[in-house]
């Protein structure tokens, strides 16, 4: 600790910090433009001069750092003439064209010529001008340089903590433009967080151009809803238009920072096809009915039918007071045992992944994980399903001495963050994992032997692990070593294991190697619908119940309830949010299944497949039109609140819910209204990991930038769950087929959510397939061609992308999409599927 | 006085490394490499010898800040990229005699325990890069470079690096940025590159001149180089003169020589024997002299004691011909075409400097744009990220304390004085 003295006051702060941090705590403003925390300091706009006693000039107080007994001062005349000489300087080359600038009214310079001058232009020369009209960088990117103030902030948070590095500088001196390579279309990320970080007009959204101003806009504080990353963002509406989502500085895990789902994929909200009326099937068709006519003919359609027989599938993506409503009429109005949050992923696979990873245990904050010594990405295609995760591992990563070693099928842009990339064989995580294992219980002497599970590796071939996962021993020894010297580990842990449930076993037994070893061991699920964790909190899960409590009955999944209605042992299903007959692997059997059904209710924002087979269509609202709160991976419990209404009679999901319990039970809800307040209160009392959790939040601009809000993260259930054993999958035969076919979500699409948004779809225009630079070399085929991906029960024609660092022999389509379904080509249990690729 | 660094220009096939060994060339190194390393730097201290790029930084406190750790990898980075107007001092030494620089370098490289050294060499300088290159070669063939030099556990490895042709890289920092292939544009200090330089270790730059004393100064041992010039700016000192003298060119004299000496005695004096308007003593962004100041010993202290500064002795002389509006602008030109971009007084400060000059030089001048150009002045000066802004703002500020006259008279007459 070191003491100052800023204007006079006496102020004691942390060794390095720098001045200006130090200021700003003491509630001294200083001005900046290039100063981003969060980013390395350049110093360069000269707007945060401060004067150190017994120093000649003025210094720039951003990257400048205490030393005991400084005294600093932040207001004196020559500082304030300095300020307004910079400002200055700044608006002699700026366009000066406010009345036509997007960034007017919220404007970083507009604001600090307001405030600190100056007051006359002695500017009388010719401006300088980069170009006449703004250039187009991107579909979602417009760009302006002849209102660059050149902090810089755009190149470097595209490359510290994107780790795009598509943008730099052109030119030198005045002439110096920050943009693409020779100003070319760029092929990055599309994230925006250039127009986020950029003080002035010049980086502009597409989209957003022209349609508002900022003092026109209403917004809402809000959680992304794509990814289970949890990142805060404000989405803004103008006449019932949502216009535009964006980050804050310092608020939420990721700050400014958002991906392009969440900054741009918002425009599903306004799409024209939403449902806006309940509808009921009548002679075969779809008519729209009031409310209580949808309630009550829910209602006599399930009473009807035994409790056993009823099915729930809700979405991951809806509220937690959603779900727990939701879980509520299943288990006591409806007594049915039957309830599944996923269409992808089976139940039992879920379960092994809640223990594997000791979610059970609490929330784990991504921020405590990147304390680790070792950082271990596996099953995960982080720098696409959980972009910001991503951010924050790079950022993190370069500025402290940490391990990062990815493990993954297919290459990503982590890799160049990583001191260790290793390639293995889709959907052998487990075999991997056990080698490691291996490895590190051969180099310690003596083997732990307190931990259970661990007799599972005695007498196993560590060749065949190596074969069977694709890696060598050298690759596995080395992330050993790295991880033996390690006094703490982290392991991101993704959906890789839920896709392929087997792995959960290796991920549990190395984490409990590890910390027999006494080490620290963290694992941060990384997971991709927004409120995944939340749904299995909530316990809409067959084998669990709210707060991963035990269950009198086991119930049926997603497959199980599938089967079971083309059985006629499911007779009834209500599904929200989720389209079904999609996502299912064989659409001819689920096309059978839920013609079979007696009654299937579906509530939804759009008329999917599934929907156009219900009996009885509940519009329901999107994350934007609903108050509630979602549980992020971390466990972190953070409200969303309404922006608007939604469009026609749609309800949100809570009142729908509540309606037909209501239906049902007058008082399955207190009072005449149900709150989601009211929910969550009751949702404390029932679930004790939430008892405790803080929904304050604080919007307000952090200047502290303390992004780790521990008060939201839940608590420990004390709670184990003994997870059913899974099958060993087999894998399918070659047969021909050298291709192993790996699915997951793209960067521009992750469901259904994504493709219903037209700016993602400017982005990614349809599915793709994506295989490694070598194999295309190999084949004689280039990106962008179309080729004819074959399966043994499917095959669909799709361009190719090439990606330089996946592993050999490993194909990727991305999820979700309708011309696509990729779920057709795996079967459930039958391992990681074969397919050929040739030119169509 | 006996010449140090310039003893074997003109001396023909002197780049070769046998003329060179014939000529006393590597004695030097053979001697330190007898020596232990904190004992050169304790040689090097006890010279006196200051840095020859212009800031005049004691050079032996300036290895003695490299830290000791021999697991730390260390660099030595010759400056050479000699662009400041006016200056070519050392583009003299790299043409004609390269084994010199080599020899300093090497000897430098032992005494800090550096084990890799990079030439940065201003990327017009083809010629002098392709003698260093032959040099190197030769050297390594003779065992100065490379493994073991000369029979003892001391290896280096050297390489010359082509800038691509921006001033700013002659700054220390900006010249590691680029080094290291990013952007030439200068880095924050601290940390100073004695700690974090190159690729983030221990690094000392210095200036081609300064590099080549040093083997005077091991052979010859420190008081020998003590007893040239002044106390506290002792040794050689390479005078580049151009301008309106009768014999423009490299002159090494003792520093301290006076710029009277330097002009009518060395460079012949006035050509056409025009009296003397104005000299610039050390590259253009030193602030300019008046006849007055002609008496000035031409050591460190003594320019700064008459406000402007040594910087690298390259001096420009004017005659009565020269209009100084012209001058300042062409100055001006050069400085806002010459910075980086990285902070905002200088990136937008003298581009509008240039504007007002070309102004005032084409007959465009306004009133008050002396007053205007003073206020920018004085909003660039000490609040940018490197000393090129101050070096704009310096040698403008010294025409305007001389000429002040000559700028009104071009305002209100719409034309030159002279």
């Amino acid at each position: 600790m070191v003491t100052i003295t800023i204007n006079g006051q006496e102020i004691t702060v942390d060794d390095g910090t720098l001045i200006l941090e130090a200021a700003r705590g003491a509630g001294f403003d200083i001005p900046t433009f290039c100063y981003q925390a969060d980013l390395m300091g350049i110093g360069s706009c000269r707007m945060c001069l401060v004067e150190i006693e017994g120093q000649k000039k003025l210094q720039p107080s951003c990257i400048t750092p205490v030393i005991h007994d400084m005294k600093i001062h932040t207001d004196t005349p020559s500082i304030v003439s300095a300020r307004a000489g910079v400002l200055e300087f700044f608006l002699s080359n700026h366009a000066l064209d406010c009345p036509v600038c997007d960034k007017g009214g919220e404007c970083e310079l507009q604001d600090a010529v307001h405030k600190h001058g100056p007051r006359h232009g002695r500017f009388g020369e010719v401006k300088h001008r980069f170009h006449d009209k703004d250039y187009i960088l991107s579909p979602v990117i417009v760009k302006n340089s002849n209102r660059c103030v050149q902090c810089q902030k755009c190149v470097r948070v595209c490359s510290e903590v994107v780790g795009a590095g598509v943008l730099g500088s052109l030119g030198r001196g005045y002439e110096q433009e920050e943009t693409s390579f020779l100003k070319n279309t760029l092929d990055c990320d599309h994230c925006g967080n250039c127009i986020e970080v950029c003080p002035v007009g010049c980086f502009m959204r597409l989209p957003y151009r022209y349609k508002s101003r900022p003092w026109d806009l209403k917004g809402a504080d809000t959680i992304c809803p794509y990814c289970a990353t949890g990142c805060r963002m404000v989405i803004e509406e103008r006449d019932g238009t949502v216009m535009r989502a964006r980050g804050q500085l310092g608020v939420g895990i990721n700050s400014e920072t958002l991906c392009a789902r969440g900054r741009f994929g918002y425009d599903f909200i306004n799409s024209h096809e939403r449902i806006t009326k309940p509808l009921i099937r009548k002679y075969g068709k779809l008519e729209p009915v009031t409310w209580e006519e949808a309630f009550e003919y829910v209602k006599d359609n399930l009473s009807r039918i035994d409790g056993e027989k009823i099915g729930g599938i809700a979405s991951a993506r809806l509220t937690n007071e959603e779900l727990y409503l939701f879980q509520k009429l299943f288990r006591t109005v409806l007594s049915s045992p039957n309830l599944d949050s996923s269409t992808r992923w089976d139940a039992a696979a879920v379960e092994n992944f809640i223990s594997a990873a000791d979610m059970t245990g609490g929330g784990t904050s991504v921020f405590d994980c990147m304390e680790a010594d070792t950082v271990l990405v596996t099953g995960t295609q982080l720098s696409e399903e959980n972009p910001i995760i991503d951010y924050i591992v790079r950022r993190i990563s370069a500025t402290r001495p940490i391990n990062v070693v990815v493990a993954s099928p297919r290459g990503m842009k982590l890799d160049k963050s990583a001191h260790l990339s290793i390639r293995h064989t889709p959907g052998n995580e487990r075999a991997f994992l056990d080698a490691v294992t291996l490895s590190v219980l051969s180099a310690v002497k003596e083997a732990p032997g307190s931990v259970a599970g661990i007799s599972r590796l005695r007498g196993v071939d560590l060749e065949a692990l190596l074969s069977s996962a694709g890696v060598s021993a050298e690759e596995v020894d080395a992330l050993a070593k790295k991880l033996l010297v390690s006094e703490s580990v982290s392991i991101i842990a993704g959906t890789g294991f839920l896709r392929y449930p087997e792995g959960s076993a290796g991920l549990g037994l190395l984490r409990e190697v590890l910390k027999a070893l006494g080490k620290e061991v963290r694992v941060l699920p990384v997971l991709d619908r927004c409120n995944q964790r939340g749904a299995w909190e909530m316990g809409v899960l067959p084998g669990t119940g709210p707060g991963y409590g035990g269950v009198d009955k086991r119930g049926l999944g997603f497959y199980s309830m599938m089967e079971g209605a083309a059985k006629k042992e499911i007779e009834a299903l209500y599904i929200i949010d989720s389209d079904v007959l999609g996502d299912y692997h064989d659409e001819s059997s689920a096309m059978d299944a839920l013609n079979a059904l007696k009654f299937l209710v579906v509530q939804d924002e759009f008329m999917t497949a599934t929907a156009e087979m219900a009996h009885c269509v509940l519009p329901g609202a999107t994350f934007s039109e609903k108050d509630g709160t979602f549980s992020n991976q971390e466990g972190r419990v953070q409200r969303i609140r309404r922006l608007s209404v939604p469009p026609g009679k749609a309800r949100s999901g809570l009142e729908i819910i509540a309606g037909i319990g209501k239906a049902f039970t007058p008082s399955f809800v207190d009072g005449a209204r149900v709150s989601s307040l009211s929910v969550f209160d009751e949702i404390r009392q029932e679930i004790p990991m939430y008892s405790d959790v803080s929904l304050v939040f604080n919007n307000k601009k952090n200047t502290e930038n303390k992004l780790d809000n521990r008060e939201a993260l839940i608590k420990d259930s004390g709670r184990k769950i003994v997870p059913p054993a899974v099958e060993p999958e087999r894998p399918e035969e070659e047969g021909g087929r050298p291709f192993m076919l790996v699915t997951g979500n793209h960067l521009f699409s992750s469901g259904r959510l994504s493709t219903r948004s037209a700016i993602l779809g400017e982005l990614l225009k349809g599915p793709i397939v994506e295989i490694s630079e070598a194999d295309a070399a190999e084949l004689g085929l280039n990106a962008g061609e179309k080729v004819r991906v074959k399966g043994e029960r499917f095959e669909a024609v799709l361009p190719l992308m090439t990606n330089k660092g996946t592993k050999k022999g490993v194909a990727f389509i991305p999820e979700n999409f309708c011309e696509a379904p990729v779920a057709r080509f795996f079967t459930p249990g039958g391992g990681v599927p074969r397919v050929s690729i040739s030119r169509a | 006085m006996e010449k140090i660094l310039l003893k074997n220009l003109g001396k023909p096939d002197y780049h070769r490394i046998d003329t060179c060994i014939a000529g006393g060339g590597y004695k030097a190194l053979e001697k330190a490499l007898k020596m232990l390393p904190d004992d050169l730097i304790q040689m090097v201290k006890d010279s006196g010898l200051r840095g020859r790029g212009g800031a005049g930084f004691p050079t032996g406190l300036k290895w003695s800040f490299i830290p000791k750790d021999p697991t730390l990898p260390k660099y030595l980075a010759c400056n050479a990229d000699e662009g400041e107007p006016g200056t070519f001092k050392d583009r003299g030494i790299i043409d004609n005699d390269p084994h010199l620089l080599l020899e300093g370098m090497v000897i430098t490289c032992y005494a800090i325990g550096a084990k890799t050294a990079y030439i940065y060499i201003r990327g017009e300088f083809q010629f002098g890069a392709r003698r260093l290159r032959e040099a190197i070669a030769e050297a390594y063939d003779r065992g100065y470079l490379g493994k073991n030099i000369m029979g003892t556990d001391f290896c280096l490895d050297m390489f010359v690096h082509e800038g691509a042709g921006a001033y700013i890289c002659g700054e220390e920092t900006a010249l590691l940025e680029s080094l290291e292939g990013y952007r030439g544009q200068p880095r924050k200090k601290p940390p100073f590159p004695a700690l974090a330089g190159l690729y983030g270790k221990p690094t000392v730059i210095n200036n081609v001149e300064t590099l080549s004393c040093i083997p005077a100064i091991i052979e010859k041992g420190p008081e020998w180089f003590k007893s040239i010039g002044p106390e506290k700016s002792p040794g050689p000192k390479i005078f580049g003169v151009s301008g309106h003298v009768k014999k423009p060119g490299l002159y090494e004299l003792p520093m301290g020589t006076t710029l009277r000496e330097i002009i009518f005695d060395h460079a012949g004096g006035m050509s056409g024997d025009r009296p003397l308007k104005a000299v610039i003593p050390g590259g253009v962004s030193a602030p300019m002299l008046i006849p007055d100041d002609l008496d000035t010993p031409m050591d460190f202290d003594s320019v700064a004691a008459k406000g402007s500064m040594l910087g690298s002795g390259a001096v420009v002389v004017m005659d009565e011909s020269t209009c100084i509006v012209k001058a300042a602008y062409i100055t001006n030109r050069f400085f806002s075409h010459e910075s980086c971009g990285k902070c905002t007084p200088c990136r937008e400060g003298t581009i509008w400097l240039t504007n007002i000059l070309k102004r005032i030089e084409y007959g465009k001048g306004r009133p008050g744009d002396v007053e205007l150009i003073e206020s920018l002045c004085t909003n660039i000066f000490g609040r940018t990220f490197c000393p090129l802004g101050d070096g704009a703002v310096m040698a403008l500020r010294g025409a305007l304390k001389h000429f002040r006259e000559e700028f009104l008279y071009h305002i209100t007459n719409k034309k030159c004085m002279v």
